[in-house]
C-alpha cells in the first residue's frame, strides 16, 4: 500500500521518501504506507512533510489516511478526476492557510461567572458571539476565501490568505486581539490549504 | 509552523485539518478508517484536557499565541 499525501501541478522530484506519480497532466505524491496506528507524533509527521512539498509548491493536501494499493491506482484515482482536481488546484494557488480561534478568555467582564442574572448571562453570550461573527467578517474581508468549522470555541475559522499578505494578515489578527480584551484569538499557520482543498468553504 | 508557541495549542488545528479536511478522494480507496477513529478518540480526550486547562489558566493566556 502507498499513502497518497498531496496533489499538484509541479513536475519537480519530491525528496525520498516522498515521489511522484503522473496522473493525466497532475502529479500525485506518495508515501510509503504507514501502517502503524496513528498518534500525534505520527500526524505531525505527516504535516511535516507536506509543509516541506508546500515550500516551494502550490498543493492540494489530501485527507490523511488515504491508502492505495499501487502507482495505478492512484493514477485511476486521481486521473479519473483531474478536471476537478485542477480546479480547486487553482483555488488555492498562491495561497495558504492560517487558522483563527476565538475563545473566552475566563477572566473576561464578559464571562458568565459575573453576570448578575441568567438575564444578563444570555444577553454576554450573545455579545461575544456577535463580537467572534465580527472577527471573522473583518478577517474574512481580506482572505481570498475563509470558512468556519464547529468546535467549543466561540469561533474556529480558517483563512485563505496570499502567502505575500500572512504578515499583514498576523498583524490584523493582533489589532483585533488588542481591541478585545475579554477574548483571545488563537493563530496558528501558515498551514496547507487543507479547509480548502476539497471545493467547500463560504 | 513558525507562529506556534505550543504544539497541544496547535494539536487542535492540526487535527482539524489532517482528519477533518484535505481532499477527499473516493473510489477503490483503503481509509485507515478505525485506525483514524482511534486516534480521533485519543486526540479529542487530549484536546479536551488542554482546552480545560486554559480555562483554568494553568497554560499561558492563549492571546501569546500571535
Amino acid at each position: 500500500m502507498i499513502q497518497l499525501v498531496a496533489i499538484t501541478d509541479d513536475q519537480s522530484a519530491p525528496a525520498p521518501p516522498l515521489r511522484a506519480v503522473a496522473c493525466d497532466g497532475l502529479t500525485a505524491i506518495c508515501a510509503p504506507a504507514d501502517e502503524s496506528r496513528p498518534d500525534a507524533d505520527s500526524l505531525w509527521r505527516h504535516e511535516e512533510l507536506v509543509e516541506a512539498l508546500m515550500e516551494t509548491r502550490d498543493l492540494l493536501p489530501v485527507r490523511y489516511g488515504t491508502l492505495l494499493a499501487d502507482d495505478a491506482a492512484v493514477a485511476q484515482a486521481v486521473g479519473g478526476r483531474s478536471g476537478q482536481l485542477a480546479g480547486q488546484l487553482e483555488r488555492v494557488r498562491g495561497a495558504v492557510e492560517i487558522a483563527v480561534r476565538v475563545a473566552d478568555r475566563a477572566s473576561s467582564p464578559l464571562s458568565g461567572q459575573s453576570a448578575a442574572s441568567g438575564t444578563d448571562y444570555m444577553r454576554l453570550q450573545a455579545e461575544r458571539v456577535r463580537i467572534a461573527r465580527v472577527i471573522h467578517d473583518e478577517l474574512s474581508t481580506v482572505a481570498r476565501d475563509s470558512t468556519t468549522r464547529p468546535g467549543p470555541e466561540l469561533m474556529r475559522g480558517a483563512y485563505l490568505v496570499e502567502r505575500g499578505s500572512v504578515d499583514d494578515f498576523v498583524a490584523r489578527v493582533r489589532r483585533l486581539q488588542d481591541a478585545s480584551p475579554g477574548l483571545d484569538l488563537i493563530c496558528t499557520g501558515p498551514w496547507p490549504p487543507y479547509s480548502f482543498a476539497d471545493g467547500e468553504g463560504s | 509552523m513558525s507562529r506556534i508557541p505550543d504544539r497541544e495549542t496547535a494539536l487542535v488545528d492540526l487535527v482539524d485539518r489532517l482528519l477533518g479536511g484535505g481532499v477527499v478522494i473516493a473510489g477503490d480507496i483503503t481509509l485507515a478508517v478505525a485506525d483514524v477513529d482511534l486516534v480521533y478518540l485519543s486526540l479529542r480526550a487530549l484536546v479536551t484536557s488542554v482546552a480545560t486547562a486554559e480555562e483554568k489558566q494553568l497554560l499561558p493566556r492563549m492571546g501569546s499565541a500571535l
